[in-house]
């Protein structure tokens, strides 16, 4: 447990590293003014004379190079992500506001489309080779093809536009002053589609891998010696098969996290909620700059600590794995 | 490495499912300029047709043909996703192979330079670089190969580093065989059938983050997407045109996503060889 491989911490560095390289050298290498790459022209031509003066200032581009570095890193240290000029304010106030949404939809449906997945793989592989688990096989591989945001669109005309049971857009209602149990179920109403969206687009990798891991360990010689002790079948199929098949699961979520915040940036977009994936959008179309570099910084280091905490968690959950490689 | 990647293919219904119904879309894309009877960019006066024999799936908003559009569509997510599956299974079997002849530092170096990749979310490195190279196709052809073969890389590299512990390899080595020419003439031509499986994930991935990029907004204005036609048909939920509009595009582009991963799975055997055997699926 105390040796946590030096190998994961380097590769989390270099991968921040890269992350924050983008950040810093992606606007300075665009030709002309790197006040004009970050915020566009657009914006340029908006702004007061002062607080473009106070803007160069504040990211010392008036400086050398590696000064401008140093700024970068200072600025970063006191958590000053930038300026919005769209939002009129600073990135990280922006962000930080938008956060808990995407948190809720990320958390929710990687939890439950894990869980779901991973039953439906233990049942599926336990039957390998029946016709329901042909179906479910073919189905789920069928599933994973339509792209997360096609999901929403669908989804969202048929029960938004055709039925008109759930809301468009939006994650609360506007100007409904409403509270308490009324406001949950306002939020609910408004979180099941995108939400359903998300955990179907995902629903496949838990399952595929665990009916993968389910087939080999099936084949194991402890599932005979359970067999032949008179375990009943549900028994076998979960403490036995399941638990072991379960392993690799783990090891994924870090991976499908990233891929999950990654749908999420599309979902979001279809039903308008207004999390870090329709920021992102939003930023895109008025060319606000600042905001997408903060939110990739954030996303990603959102993603490279857990899979951190992947990576401690697994050598609890089994004993064989030794860090010492 | 002896498997028949046409026997594995062909033995499974979803294979066969996959290769039907990808013919068919590169068929589509092969004749585009005649199935399409217009030009899918130029627009005209006649906005939100409904379908007829002359426009059979209607028009859109800025009266452009919605039939060609998907036709020509075809040809943006074909060529991108071969495009970025050849230029990143290039990349990742060079990276992975030279890695594992070579070995000590570099190889570590490398390595840890793929794990970083692949815990990244590439999907925001790509918004945040296009978004500042306002992007033709080139760019996103290279910017999504440049950030799509480390998974590749890291296969393999292990493959290749159980291949160099093999006879012919190291008699070619004790005749003095250089790292390059093993590379070529040993490692990487044993390693075809995986590198094919890889090629056809590359191209899954290339062909959906063509289209995600597109529907918000990151694609080459002169060239026809189907992730811009479904977001342009998006905005128009509130009218009945999705029904022969976004639903289209949408089912066009999952249809080559599906048919491409039937085909990707079907060959899964070659990785994983336990899985042989498996009922058709």
């Amino acid at each position: 447990m105390r040796i946590l491989s030096k190998r994961n911490a380097l590769t989390y560095a270099i991968a921040l590293l890269f992350i924050l390289s983008l950040n810093f050298i992606l606007p300075r290498l665009m030709p002309g003014d790197p006040l004009m790459a970050i915020y566009g022209k657009e914006a340029l031509v908006q702004m007061s004379p002062q607080l473009q003066a106070e803007l160069v200032h504040r990211f010392s581009l008036d400086q050398a190079l590696w000064q401008q570095l140093g700024a970068y890193f200072a600025a970063l240290f006191h958590g000053d992500l930038g300026y919005s000029y769209y939002y009129n304010a600073p990135v990280v106030n922006v962000i930080l506001g938008r956060l808990p949404w995407t948190l809720l939809l990320v958390g929710l449906s990687l939890l439950i489309s894990t869980v779901l997945g991973v039953v439906l793989g233990i049942e599926s592989g336990w039957r390998r080779g029946t016709r329901t688990d042909r179906t479910m096989l073919t189905g789920l591989m069928a599933l994973n093809g339509f792209p997360d945001f096609f999901i929403g669109m669908v989804l969202l005309l048929m029960f938004g536009v055709l039925l008109g049971i759930l809301p468009l857009a939006g994650a609360i209602s506007p100007y409904s002053g409403l509270s308490g149990g009324a406001l949950v179920l306002d939020v609910l109403k408004h979180l099941a589609l995108p939400l359903a969206s998300l955990t179907l687009a995902h629903l496949a990798s838990g399952y595929l891998l665990t009916r993968n891991t389910m087939i080999t360990v099936l084949k194991e010689p402890y599932m005979l010696t359970a067999k032949a002790k008179g375990l009943s079948q549900r028994l076998l199929k979960y403490r036995h098969a399941g638990r072991n098949s379960m392993l690799p699961v783990i090891t994924m979520t870090g991976i499908w996290l990233g891929k999950v915040v990654t749908g999420t940036l599309f979902v979001e977009i279809v039903f308008s909620y207004p999390g870090l994936g329709y920021l992102t959008y939003e930023a895109l179309l008025f060319r606000d700059y600042a905001i997408i570099q903060g939110v990739l910084l954030l996303v990603a280091t959102l993603v490279l600590a857990a899979n951190f905490m992947v990576d401690l968690s697994y050598s609890r959950l089994d004993p064989r794995v030794s860090y010492a490689r | 490495m002896h498997v028949d990647l046409k026997r594995e293919v062909t033995h499974s219904s979803a294979g066969i499912f996959g290769i039907t119904a990808l013919a068919l879309i590169v068929l589509l894309a092969l004749f585009a300029p005649l199935l399409a009877g217009y030009d899918p960019i130029a627009q005209s006066v006649h906005s939100f047709l409904a379908p007829s024999w002359s426009h059979p799936l209607g028009t859109n908003h800025v009266g452009q043909d919605i039939w060609s559009q998907l036709v020509y569509g075809a040809r943006t997510s074909l060529m991108i996703g071969v495009l970025v599956a050849l230029l990143s299974t290039l990349l990742g079997a060079t990276v992975g192979a030279s890695a594992a002849l070579i070995g000590g530092m570099y190889d570590r170096i490398m390595m840890r330079i793929v794990d970083a990749l692949i815990v990244i979310p590439i999907i925001i490195v790509l918004i945040l670089v296009a978004a500042y190279l306002r992007p033709s196709v080139w760019t996103i052809i290279v910017l999504l190969s440049l950030l799509g073969w480390q998974g590749g890389a890291r296969i393999v590299r292990a493959q290749a580093l159980s291949l160099k512990e093999k006879m012919h390899v190291a008699a070619a080595r004790s005749f003095g065989a250089g790292t390059l020419y093993l590379m070529y003439r040993h490692i990487v031509p044993d390693l075809s059938p995986i590198l094919l499986v890889e090629f056809i994930y590359a191209m899954r991935r290339a062909v959906f983050m063509e289209a995600g990029l597109a529907f918000i907004g990151i694609s080459d204005p002169n060239v026809v997407s189907w992730g811009v036609m479904m977001r342009e048909a998006l905005e128009y939920s509130y009218l009945n045109v999705w029904v022969w509009w976004l639903l289209p595009a949408g089912i066009a582009l999952s249809l080559l996503i599906i048919s491409v991963t039937f085909i990707g799975h079907s060959m899964e055997p070659v990785m994983d060889p336990r899985l042989r055997g498996e009922a058709s699926a």
